[in-house]
């Protein structure tokens, strides 16, 4: 008898907890998966951008004493509130540090767009639910090593322990690499800023990662001059926004604000002049880039379904051009001027073979 | 079954069929399992199952897994699945340590908080309550940060006559691995050997069975123990010798800058391994202490009475009756190791849990790798419980 | 008649103990050093090495706080710590769900225990730690009184319900009843404050914040879900005991980790929501099948005759569960619920390994990613060891003194 109604009880109590959990689950079942090209009504809706971003890395996601996340790849996110919100403020940053889980973010819709430093690949874009937009940063794989090693390319590593950033291009690359050099190395794997502090502790002997995160990491330091980053780059290393699959409305938006904040580099439009500018503008061009009408005359509508034309307008006036965004985050540690990221106008007076691919696609 | 009640139950045929107990419970049991149905079938909606299956784990890996142990698996042309085992192999590696060192350990830590001399408990008790009172994570990465801070660089490695090599990048040591020996034997002729220590180990055995037996007749110390031992080792070194020696050690060098030969004991095994040893010896010294105190204070007077020493009260008996308490306790500690050794992937050890991560990144496939990692964890469990409740029935089946 | 007491008018025969007392300091000293440290020439060896090895211990660690360590890894990111992206004119709820812990600490030692000297010195050192942290820089000096003021209230508190009569025997008081009260409805309380009327999302709790929150959500929805879990499991329908034994082997089977990562990747399409809930419901239903176990053999425990009593005395058997074997049961087995409370509170840290929640140690992590900082990981690490034993530390001796005035594992 007293055993029946145990049951009972525990029966009840199960009964309520379940249908409690299904009724949760009702109100905001958005299931997963594929997105539904909504992504931008839905941060509307929100009031507020998920932004997937690295917490970890100098100079291009990290966080200030203040808890605020700052970087490179931060810029982007205000850019994107700015043009999607009205508000730069309007940001969510969300940690997407770990590489091995970034894209499951995205796909599971904790984030709105991936800006940390992810590089565009062909069978990330065939396998994972990602997109990518625009490139904002262009790099290679590069190695670091310290100056003292006695190694000057990769046909010296043989047997060496090499730190490489798990579930990365970076690790693949350096396989596919030493497969072809026919060499064998030793891979110590990890998070990007535990496999940096492995190699300066001496845990490994090369360092690999994309050439900006070597430069970044190893310019900050006091010892910087005990290290040095070789010369070969074994991989093309383009870092872009990632979004969902299937939501081409929310990636054309990402897409146009990198665009937008090149194209306003190329053509002078800077975060200082911008509403002088967009109250005046010089040429239809001009006009047609910030959204506003030229001499009085109707604007041709160039916002898409889901933003309104100011969009770009608000977003240089947020963070600024292309070059502003450069200079102000990781100018000092990285030059830029006739590397991969110089615009292609600039690249005149540049040595034979360098100069910049930054380029933006016409906006009209 | 017969509930003792106050009253007599009437007849059933008296009570309303709602009120049956068989009618109540299949009805109660009816409407649970509809619930749970309902539940269960919800949860699988839910999931995005579309691309549900296990084919993916068979393609080829692409990612190079560290950390290997007596195994050299490449992981550019092995399938996913292999290089997963692997990880298996490495997490099974740091589990058998861990639990191997932290029951060693905390045996003596347990025994030292009773200790007589003051100072010897206050330091145990301080063992205890820090490593049992911080987190298992932090302890990981602390040992592994100072090891990685603290130990020398390879360059200025430290070196124990040309045995051990100590430096950041792992400690290195002699390890015994086949060889042809004298007779340029094949490889697997090693195993000849083993058999032969098989043997060995069963004859030391009965020798030492017999001499208790004969022990317990006469009444005469017959030294069982250490004619088994001497058994055992006797035949051991004859047997290597006899066979050609097939087993050499072998010793550590560096060639550059890393080790080459010999066992290395990387900074993130040791970091693992030892993080997991102070966490969980801090618990076993705790049971440890349990079961000794709930011991019969009559049982260490009596031992003192018949003029035991100190150590032989402790060996002869107070442990052997305290294990009764204490295995059960223990066992649960040694599934907690096993569980917690997938904090390996916060010290960059390429575990099984770290392994199906890199994999599940690569392909996707959440669900299933979780499944996967799931029931590689409950078989790691099960075969610790089965050993341990062999254990178990050992020590209770003995009469003390 | 008996004239024996007045013997020997003259000597009063004290009992040993007293006897002993009568005696110099420094030669009782010299006694319990010759019978506790120096008993044998065995231990007296032992006692040598150990000093020296502690002697080696103290000298290390003072090195390092005092010489080696640069502090200001912590001091410089205090917000990041503690606080994290918690929105900072907001810190004032945080102030408040503080002083309110820390006057509950306060009721609940009048209450049910008594304020030792250890504890006395214990806070006493602890605040000292928190001040000589909080007061660095001068625009802290706000922090630094609010949190004196939190212990201010600690001792109102307690110096209130010290005084209050205590009954003896089972009734309780009105003073224990709201306590109890308040106790219960703390943890909805201090996330009202938090999180509600203009407060901070959920996401941005984080940090030291974050494990203080998650904690007590993991501890008090296991236990909810503890309850008929363990009644599940022992009861005779074969359906219902299944299942539940099915739950708590499979969710003890797997590590918290792995559980985590259900939580960001697979419980996403089932229940939805926010990732911090998510992560909460995780822990919870891990804490549960853990707790079920505990209850379990309480209930195994107790002896047949008290539900045979309770059924003797006319109770039904919904009043006898909930008056008479639950609550003993739950007595019973407060000793491992304790310590599964704190097993919880450590694994909070593990939230940051693999989801995006940046606690304590993650956001320690964000720390020494500054580019000045990067030297002092173990610093940083130091630092979050010594908080998470601190708080451990609390919850085991709160523990053990309510235990002790609640009689538990006494008979």
């Amino acid at each position: 008898m007293k055993k029946l109604r145990f049951g009972l009880l525990a029966a009840a109590v199960v009964a309520i907890v379940a249908l409690v959990a299904v009724a949760c689950g009702d109100d905001d079942g958005d299931g997963g998966g594929e997105g539904r090209g909504d992504t931008v009504q839905t941060i509307k809706d929100r009031g507020e951008l998920k932004c997937g971003v690295k917490q970890t890395q100098p100079l291009f996601g990290f966080r200030e004493a203040d808890g605020t996340v700052v970087g490179f790849d931060i810029e982007f996110c205000k850019a994107l509130a700015a043009a999607v919100l009205k508000d730069h403020t309007k940001v969510e940053y969300i940690d997407a540090s770990d590489a091995s889980t970034r894209f499951e973010l995205l796909a599971e819709e904790e984030i709105d767009v991936l800006i940390r430093t992810t590089t565009i690949t062909a069978s990330r874009d065939r396998e994972l639910a990602v997109d990518f937009a625009q490139t904002t940063f262009y790099t290679g794989q590069g190695f670091a090593v310290r100056t003292d090693s006695g190694i000057d390319s990769t046909s010296d590593m043989g047997d060496a322990i090499i730190c490489v950033q798990t579930g990365t291009t970076t690790e693949q690359n350096v396989a596919d690499h030493f497969t072809d050099i026919g060499l064998e190395y030793d891979p110590q794997g990890g998070l990007s800023q535990d496999v940096a502090d492995a190699f300066f502790s001496g845990r490994c002997d090369v360092l690999t990662a994309d050439a900006s995160d070597l430069a970044s990491r190893i310019a900050v330091r006091d010892d910087a001059a005990d290290y040095k980053i070789l010369p070969q780059i074994i991989s093309k290393e383009p870092l872009a926004p990632g979004v969902r699959d299937y939501d081409s409305e929310w990636k054309d938006v990402v897409n146009w604000v990198v665009h937008g904040l090149i194209r306003a580099e190329e053509i002078g439009i800077t975060q200082a002049n911008v509403a002088q500018m967009a109250a005046n503008p010089p040429n239809t061009e001009v006009a047609r880039l910030l959204g506003v009408p030229f001499q009085g005359g109707e604007v041709a509508a160039l916002g898409f379904d889901s933003v309104d034309p100011q969009f770009i307008q608000r977003a240089i006036a947020a963070v600024g051009n292309y070059g502003e965004i450069y200079d102000r985050t990781i100018g000092d540690n990285i030059p830029r001027a006739c590397t991969l990221n110089d615009l292609v106008i600039n690249n005149s007076g540049c040595p034979d073979g360098q100069g910049g691919i930054q380029y933006a696609l016409p906006y009209r | 079954m017969a509930v003792a009640t106050g009253s007599a139950p009437p007849p059933p045929s008296e009570v309303p069929l709602l009120y049956r107990r068989g009618v109540r419970r299949l009805l109660t049991q009816g409407i649970y399992v509809a619930i749970t149905a309902v539940v269960i079938g919800y949860v699988y909606t839910s999931l995005d199952l579309r691309e549900f299956g296990f084919g993916f784990l068979n393609e080829p890996a692409a990612f190079k897994v560290g950390n290997q142990w007596l195994v050299d698996v490449d992981g550019v042309t092995n399938s996913r699945i292999t290089m997963y085992l692997v990880g298996v192999w490495s997490s099974l590696r740091a589990v058998l340590v861990a639990i191997a060192l932290s029951t060693v350990i905390g045996v003596l830590v347990g025994v030292a908080r009773l200790s007589s001399n003051w100072l010897v408990a206050q330091m145990a008790m301080l063992y205890v309550e820090i490593f049992r009172n911080t987190p298992l994570l932090v302890q990981v990465v602390l040992v592994y940060t100072i090891l990685l801070i603290g130990a020398p660089l390879i360059e200025n490695v430290v070196n124990v006559g040309d045995f051990f090599f100590i430096s950041n990048r792992g400690m290195a040591m002699p390890w015994p691995v086949p060889d042809e020996g004298f007779w340029n034997a094949p490889i697997w002729f090693v195993g000849v050997w083993v058999a032969a220590l098989i043997a060995m180990a069963v004859v030391a055995g009965r020798v030492r069975a017999q001499r208790q037996e004969r022990e317990r007749e006469t009444g005469q110390p017959q030294y069982g123990n250490r004619w088994a031992l001497g058994v055992f080792a006797l035949g051991a070194v004859v047997s290597f010798f006899a066979l050609g020696a097939p087993v050499s050690m072998d010793e550590p060098m560096i060639v550059g800058t890393h080790y080459i030969e010999g066992m290395v004991m990387e900074p993130e095994f040791t970091a693992l391994v030892a993080g997991l040893t102070l966490y969980t010896s801090a618990f076993i010294a705790e049971i440890v202490r349990g079961g000794i105190q709930a011991l019969p204070r009559g049982q260490t007077e009596a031992a003192n009475a018949v003029g035991l020493s100190g150590y032989q009260r402790l060996t002869l008996v107070i442990l052997p009756q305290a294990l009764r308490q204490i295995i059960p306790s223990v066992t649960n500690q040694y599934l907690n190791i096993n569980k917690n050794s997938s904090l390996a992937y916060a010290v960059l050890y390429d575990d099984l849990f770290r392994v199906a991560n890199i994999v599940q990144n690569k392909a996707g496939h959440a669900l299933e790798m979780f499944f996967v990692i799931i029931v590689t964890y409950m078989l790691i469990s099960f075969a610790i419980s089965v050993v341990m409740n062999f254990f178990n029935a050992r020590v209770t089946a003995q009469r003390i | 008649m008996v004239d024996m007491p007045a013997q020997n008018p003259q000597r009063i025969v004290l009992p040993p103990h007293r006897e002993r007392a009568r005696r110099p300091r420094i030669v009782r000293f010299r006694e319990w050093a010759r019978r506790n440290l120096f008993n044998s020439r065995a231990g007296t060896l032992l006692t040598i090495i150990t000093a020296a090895i502690l002697a080696l211990l103290i000298y290390g660690v003072v090195y390092f706080v005092f010489v080696d360590a640069n502090w200001r890894v912590i001091t410089e990111n205090r917000w990041l710590l503690f606080a994290g992206g918690y929105p900072m004119d907001q810190e004032w709820r945080l102030w408040f769900s503080v002083m309110f812990v820390f006057l509950l600490i306060g009721l609940t030692y009048g209450t049910w225990a008594s304020l030792g000297r250890r504890d006395h010195l214990f806070i006493v050192l602890a605040s000292g730690f928190a001040v000589l942290l909080l007061a660095h820089g001068g625009a802290a000096i706000w922090s630094t009184i609010w949190y004196l003021i939190a212990v201010g209230l600690l001792y109102a508190g307690y110096a209130i319900t010290i005084r209050m009569p205590r009954e003896a025997g089972p009734g309780r008081t009105v003073q224990q009843r709201s306590v109890a009260g308040l106790l219960i409805a703390a943890l909805p309380i201090v996330l009202i404050v938090l999180l509600a009327f203009g407060g901070a999302r959920p996401r941005e709790l984080e940090g030291f914040v974050l494990n203080l929150v998650l904690a007590p959500v993991g501890i008090a929805g296991g236990l909810i879900l503890a309850i008929p879990l363990a009644l599940g499991r022992a009861s005779r329908m074969r359906a219902i005991s299944w299942t539940c034994t099915t739950y708590i082997e499979v969710v003890r089977g797997a590590p918290l980790l792995g559980w985590l990562f259900v939580a960001l990747f697979i419980l996403d399409d089932v229940i939805g929501g926010e990732l911090i809930v998510r992560a909460m419901v995780v822990l919870a239903v891990f804490t549960a099948a853990y707790m079920a176990e505990y209850i379990r053999g309480a209930l195994q425990a107790l002896p047949h005759g008290q539900s045979e009593a309770a059924h003797a005395v006319g109770l039904n058997q919904f009043q006898s569960m909930q008056l008479i074997v639950m609550p003993q049961a739950l007595r019973i087995s407060i000793p491992p619920m304790v310590g599964q409370a704190i097993s919880i509170w450590k694994d909070t840290t593990l939230v940051t390994v693999i989801l995006p929640l940046r606690e304590l140690k993650g956001n320690a992590d964000s720390a020494i990613a500054q580019f000045e900082f990067t030297p002092d990981r173990i610093e940083a690490y130091v630092f979050v060891a010594v908080i998470f034993w601190v708080v451990a530390f609390i919850m085991s001796r709160i523990s053990q003194r309510v235990e002790g005035s609640l009689g538990i594992g006494e008979r």
